[in-house]
This record gives C-alpha cells, sequence and structure tokens, in this order.
C-alpha cells in the first residue's frame, strides 16, 4: 500500500454529538494549520467517530496513528510544531484506550467476501482442519482441552468433555449438531457470523466431527435467517468442491457430510434434547436428561451439540494452537466473547472482548456509553433466562463464574443496557411474557407456573397488588427453577427474581404507592390539566379515545378521572406542556 | 470481478447492513464507478458490528489511507466514488474508526 506523502488528522469532538461542536475545533485547527503554513501538506478530517468517547476534542494522526485528547486551543499550536513538524509525540496529550476488542471469532467478519471460499481460505482457512487431520482423534480434544473453550450458547460447558463423552461411545453412527436456533430477544451474533463467515463455522463442525468420530453433521437454523441460511449452503456447496468435506476429506480416510435443516422459530428449540426431537421430525418438546445426547441423541445415537460461536473457535485453536488461546482472558474463562449490545447505549452494535473485560468498558469505552446525558440503570445479559446487574456492579469482569454469582448468566451474548426511564418491573414482565409464550408445555410448573408469576406481574404494574403477591413471586419462581424439565422453565424466573434482588424498592413503590418511578407502567398514572399552562386549544378533546376530556374553548378543559384509560394520547398532542402525568 | 487492480471497497451486506440501505449504496457504487471507468473491486462482505452506524463502506485505494465510512447514503456513496476513489480525497464526517485487521 502506497501511503500519500501528506499527513492526515482526523478530527472529531468526542464529547458532544452536535456537529457544530466538531466543526468549531475544525475551523481552529484548520485557522492555525493555515498560520503555519502546513495546508498543503497536511489534509484535515472531521470524523464521524474515532472510537473514543467523553474526552473533549480529539485527533488522530495518520499515518502514524497518534492519538491526543482533551485538546485546547493552545494545545493545537504544539501539536503542529511538535508532531506534525518535527514527528515527535506528546506524551501528556497521548490517549491510550482502556478496553480494546480482540476479534477471533469475528476476524473474518466484515472483512472476507463470505460467498468467496477463497478469501477463506486466504486468511489461513481451513489450516485448522488440515492440521486437525494430521492428528489423532485425542489428540485433537486434547488441543481443545488445552484451549479451555468453554460452550458459549450460555451454560459454558467445556467442549472437550462433550466430545469425550461422544467419542468415547462405540457406536458406529454419530452426529454433529451446530444450534444455530438462537431466539434471545436482542441477540444476534450468530445470525451475523453466519452471514459474515460461513466457513468459520463449516470448519469448525468438520473438525468436531472428525474428533468424535461423526459421520453427519446438521446446521440447524432458524427460518428467520433467510440470508444466513443462503450462505451456509453456499459454502457447503463451495467446501465439497473443494474436497473440504464428503468422501475422504483432503485425501485422508475421513469422511463426513454436512446438511442444513431449518427450525419453525420455536425458542425452545434452541435447547439441546427439544432441537434433536425437532430435527427428527417430531414435536419440539424437551425430555429429561439423563441420558445426555452426547449418550444417546439424535436417532438414539451419540451427538455433540455445540453453538455456533463455539465452533467458530475450534479452527482458530486447532491452527494457532490451544496453548495460545488459552492465553486470551482469564483463568476460568479463556479467550473472547461477542456480545450484542443493544438498549440505551450509543452504538449498539457487535463486540468481541476477551474474558475479563468488565461490563463497565463494553459499555462505556467501546460502545461510547449512555445518549443524551441519561444515567445507567443496569444491563441484562442472558436474554429470558439472565438477569439484570445493576450500577453498581458494572466493574465485575465478564466470566462465566462472576456473572452468575450476581444472579444472571453469559448466556448467549445479549446485552440490553436500561437506564432510568426504564422500569423493571416491565422489563421483567417482557421477560417472562416471552417465556410464557415461548413454553412448550409439556411439564406444569413452566406452563402453569409462568402463567401464575405473569399475572401477579400484570397486577403490580396495574395497581392492584398486595404485598403477598412479592412472596408468592418467590415462591413460585422456587418451584419452576426446581421442578422444570429443561433450561427453559428452570430460569424463566430469573429476570423476576434477580429484579426483585436488586431493585425490590421499585416493587414496593408500585405495589404500595402505586407509583411508577420511570413513568413507565401506563395505568399506574393520573393525568391532569394544568389549568395555568392550558391554552384551551381542544386538541386533547379531540384525541382522546374515551371522551374522557370535558370542556369547551371558553371554559377550559377537564379529564375525567374515572374515563380516562391512561392511553397518553392527550399528553403527546399537546403542544404547551399543558398535560401533567404523574 | 476485476482483476489486475489491488484497490478495493468493501461493502457490509449483512441482514443488518441491508436492512440499513446498503443495497442501494452498492448499487450506486457500482454505478458510479462504471460510470467513471476506475479499476477498483467491489465486494460484498459481512457485519464489521458497528450496527448502529450502518450502512458500512471499507475503502482502500493507493495514494490515500484505508478508512471506514458510517452512515452512508446515497450522496455519500457518490462523494466516495467522486472525492475518495478518484480525487484521492477523504470524504468529511463519515469517517469511523475502526481497528486493523
Amino acid at each position: 500500500m502506497t501511503f500519500p506523502t501528506k499527513t492526515i488528522v482526523l478530527i472529531r469532538n468526542t464529547s458532544s454529538d452536535r456537529i457544530e461542536d466538531t466543526n468549531d475545533f475544525y475551523q481552529k485547527f484548520k485557522d492555525t494549520l493555515k498560520q503555519s503554513n502546513l495546508k498543503k501538506e497536511v489534509e484535515l478530517v472531521r470524523a464521524l467517530d474515532l472510537g473514543i468517547y467523553k474526552k473533549g476534542n480529539c485527533v488522530r494522526i495518520l499515518p502514524e496513528n497518534i492519538v491526543y485528547q482533551q485538546i485546547t486551543e493552545e494545545d493545537i499550536k504544539r501539536i503542529i510544531t511538535v508532531t506534525l513538524k518535527q514527528g515527535k509525540v506528546i506524551k501528556d496529550l497521548q490517549f491510550t484506550a482502556k478496553a480494546e476488542q480482540k476479534r477471533i471469532v469475528l476476524r473474518n467478519c466484515g472483512r472476507i467476501d463470505p460467498e468467496n471460499i477463497d478469501e477463506y481460505i486466504e486468511r489461513r482457512g481451513y489450516d485448522g482442519l488440515r492440521n486437525a487431520l494430521k492428528k489423532s482423534q485425542q489428540q485433537v480434544i486434547d488441543e481443545i482441552k488445552e484451549s479451555k473453550l468453554r460452550g458459549r450458547g450460555g451454560g459454558g460447558f467445556p467442549t472437550w468433555m462433550k466430545w469425550t463423552f461422544a467419542k468415547s461411545q462405540k457406536t458406529k453412527q454419530k452426529f454433529v449438531i451446530c444450534n444455530a436456533d438462537e431466539g434471545d430477544p436482542g441477540a444476534y451474533m450468530d445470525r451475523s457470523l453466519l452471514e459474515g463467515d460461513p466457513h468459520a463455522v463449516l470448519e469448525g463442525i468438520i473438525i468436531a466431527g472428525f474428533a468424535v468420530g461423526a459421520s453427519q453433521g446438521y446446521f440447524y437454523i432458524r427460518a428467520e435467517y433467510p440470508l444466513a441460511i443462503a450462505r451456509v449452503n453456499q459454502s457447503i456447496k463451495e467446501a465439497k468442491k473443494r474436497g473440504f468435506l464428503g468422501e475422504n476429506i483432503m485425501d485422508s480416510s475421513f469422511s463426513f457430510d454436512v446438511e442444513v435443516r431449518l427450525g419453525a422459530g420455536a425458542f425452545v428449540c434452541g435447547e439441546e434434547t427439544a432441537l434433536i426431537a425437532s430435527l427428527e421430525g417430531k414435536r419440539g418438546t424437551p425430555r429429561p436428561r439423563p441420558p445426555y445426547p452426547s449418550v444417546k441423541g439424535l436417532w438414539d445415537k451419540p451427538t455433540v451439540i455445540n453453538n455456533v460461536e463455539t465452533l467458530a473457535n475450534i479452527p482458530f485453536i486447532l491452527s494457532q494452537g490451544g496453548k495460545v488461546y488459552a492465553q486470551i482472558g482469564t483463568e476460568d474463562s479463556t479467550g473472547t466473547k461477542v456480545f450484542a449490545v443493544t438498549g440505551k447505549v450509543h452504538h449498539s452494535g457487535l463486540v468481541e472482548v476477551p474474558m475479563g473485560t468488565t461490563l463497565r468498558q463494553i459499555v462505556f469505552d467501546i460502545c461510547g456509553g449512555l445518549p443524551n446525558g441519561r444515567n445507567i440503570k443496569a444491563v441484562q445479559t442472558g436474554g429470558p433466562s439472565g438477569g439484570v446487574i445493576p450500577d453498581e456492579y458494572l466493574d465485575t469482569p465478564v466470566e462465566y463464574g462472576t456473572l452468575q454469582k450476581l444472579g444472571s448468566i453469559m448466556g448467549s451474548g445479549g446485552m440490553i443496557v436500561i437506564d432510568d426511564t426504564d422500569c423493571v418491573v416491565d422489563l421483567a414482565k417482557f421477560y417472562l411474557k416471552f417465556c410464557v409464550d415461548e413454553s412448550c408445555g409439556k411439564c406444569a410448573p413452566c406452563r402453569l407456573g409462568g402463567y401464575q408469576m405473569l399475572r401477579i406481574l400484570e397486577k403490580i404494574t396495574q395497581g392492584k397488588s398486595s404485598m403477598e403477591d412479592l412472596e408468592k413471586l418467590s415462591s413460585i419462581a422456587k418451584a419452576m427453577s426446581r421442578a422444570s424439565l429443561c433450561g427453559l422453565g428452570q430460569t424463566a424466573p430469573n429476570p423476576v427474581v434477580s429484579t426483585m434482588h436488586y431493585f425490590l424498592k421499585e416493587y414496593h413503590e408500585h405495589i404500595q404507592e402505586h407509583h411508577c418511578p420511570a413513568g413507565v407502567c401506563k395505568s399506574l398514572m393520573i393525568y391532569e390539566i394544568n389549568q395555568d399552562m392550558c391554552r384551551r386549544c381542544g386538541v386533547c378533546q379531540r384525541v382522546c379515545p374515551a371522551n374522557a376530556i370535558r370542556g369547551d374553548r371558553e371554559n377550559g378543559y377537564k379529564i375525567d378521572i374515572e374515563k380516562c384509560t391512561k392511553c397518553g394520547s392527550c399528553y403527546d398532542a399537546c403542544k404547551f406542556d399543558a398535560i401533567r402525568r404523574d | 470481478m476485476k482483476k489486475g487492480s489491488s484497490d478495493w471497497v468493501k461493502i457490509g451486506m449483512s441482514t443488518c447492513g441491508l436492512g440499513a440501505g446498503a443495497q442501494d449504496v452498492y448499487d450506486c457504487i457500482t454505478k458510479e464507478i462504471k460510470k467513471r471507468n476506475l479499476d477498483v473491486n467491489v465486494k460484498k462482505v459481512g457485519c464489521l458490528g458497528m450496527c448502529s452506524l450502518e450502512p458500512l463502506v471499507e475503502v482502500n485505494v493507493s495514494g490515500a489511507p484505508r478508512v471506514i465510512y458510517g452512515d452512508v447514503t446515497d450522496s455519500i456513496a457518490k462523494k466516495i466514488v467522486h472525492r475518495h476513489l478518484r480525487d484521492k480525497q477523504l470524504v468529511q464526517d463519515h469517517i469511523i474508526h475502526f481497528e486493523e485487521g
């Protein structure tokens, strides 16, 4: 790559979203540059985002890639004379990132054309498979054991153990399944991975097949991901053409085939035994374990089920070695984890960080914190099976163990940031409603318990409950988590339990004072017209669907509380902020 | 795909990108490149992760640094072709930083 002879300075005010603030800084820099007669040698560019947040005026100088933060007007001259003219670094202005992403799973996402196998091979693709085929099955499993890779689907079960169980079975026919039935609200890591780098997952499943001695693999992908399905199918076709899949892979004695099966959108089919039932063409309901799938799985044959992200780690481990992988992350949880950060955050998107990075670093340093200057209330991890982690615990490093201690789980990687305008009772209700809808109905604790808990939560948000209901919630939650058949029912009460643990005060406020502190629970609000501010335009009366606003333009308007359905239409319609809600 | 040129443009075209309008950007850039007869490869790639700033367009042409543009619309796409691909100058207000790799 030939670089231009001139230096490029990227400019951004990182404390403000207003383009004017960046413009002002840009103009000042430009004027100072003009005085120094460097206009031709230096190109100034306003950037949209520098990957730095809340650090005042910042510049990134290319090609040296020097970053300065908190720049004042006096500093501009210094930067021009010292850095741009003499090529020296100003130490006291330099910015060093506190947390950085590390891309192993997403190493090729957005870098290569997912439909072109050559680009994958160019970036050391199928090297892992080549290395694996030179080893014995046990050696491959040992490599995974050394890497200490744990399942990324949420449970965190050591991958090598799963494989060892399946390998030790003396059956001729074995299966490997890639679980791509991603259903958590707000999580889409697997989709992006399958769409951006399908060959990595395919290579992972082939290596898994070799290690356990399977001859057939399945991708179980939810039908809502048409693009992912198309790209996986395309990658299977290409891999077959190149001899990475099919009979005698890469001239070895190992033969393996892969098929894509579609899930019809049931959340419970992400649970491994329900997934197997669905694959067999039966109704997608779980069955009691043991026997575990690695002993008796698909068509009663030993079956390994791994998550998409777990499988995408395998090629890296086999090509670079388990030791290299184990050095990333922490002692207990090695490697990296991809999170889908959404909710009240400046930049939502996919983030891959080494294990042990703190939640605060992820939310503030990488994703840019919360928009509109709001305060963070909590982070919800693990989707409907997880819990909330309040502000004061955000400095916890992300690991399987630490999150569990806080009453949440790593989960598949959904991370929803909530601020003080979000009601935790409403959040718990949302997740519970999701689980109630998705419960397969096979076992009573989940089918009935979930429904009863949901009814109590609805009562709380409508102001019709008593303090006894909280005890009921706890006891049903306990029963569900102990007696449910599968993970869905066992973990469905988690959002309720964890919000009750950390935000009990808000529950009390809902029940005793009929007040929602976040202003989310509509039925708890009272609407009133402030007569001093009312201009008597009559808009509220016209938009009210319940005819609850009485009066006319001469005598003013009043809301009839008996008739009011608390829909909020008048509040939204009033141009003079004359309607108060509390 | 044209051979012989090391210059390329990559457009993030996963579900998140397509949802934000990456297909229009792709069409626009290929059309403009053809019209101007530039020797640049245009590639469809997956998601880079910065979903809030989609559509993302990464540009690498000799004579200018490799950068990623975010929040690209049709008019910005045209600017990228004219200013960056042809004149080797960076387009204002749309560059985002991303780690090299």
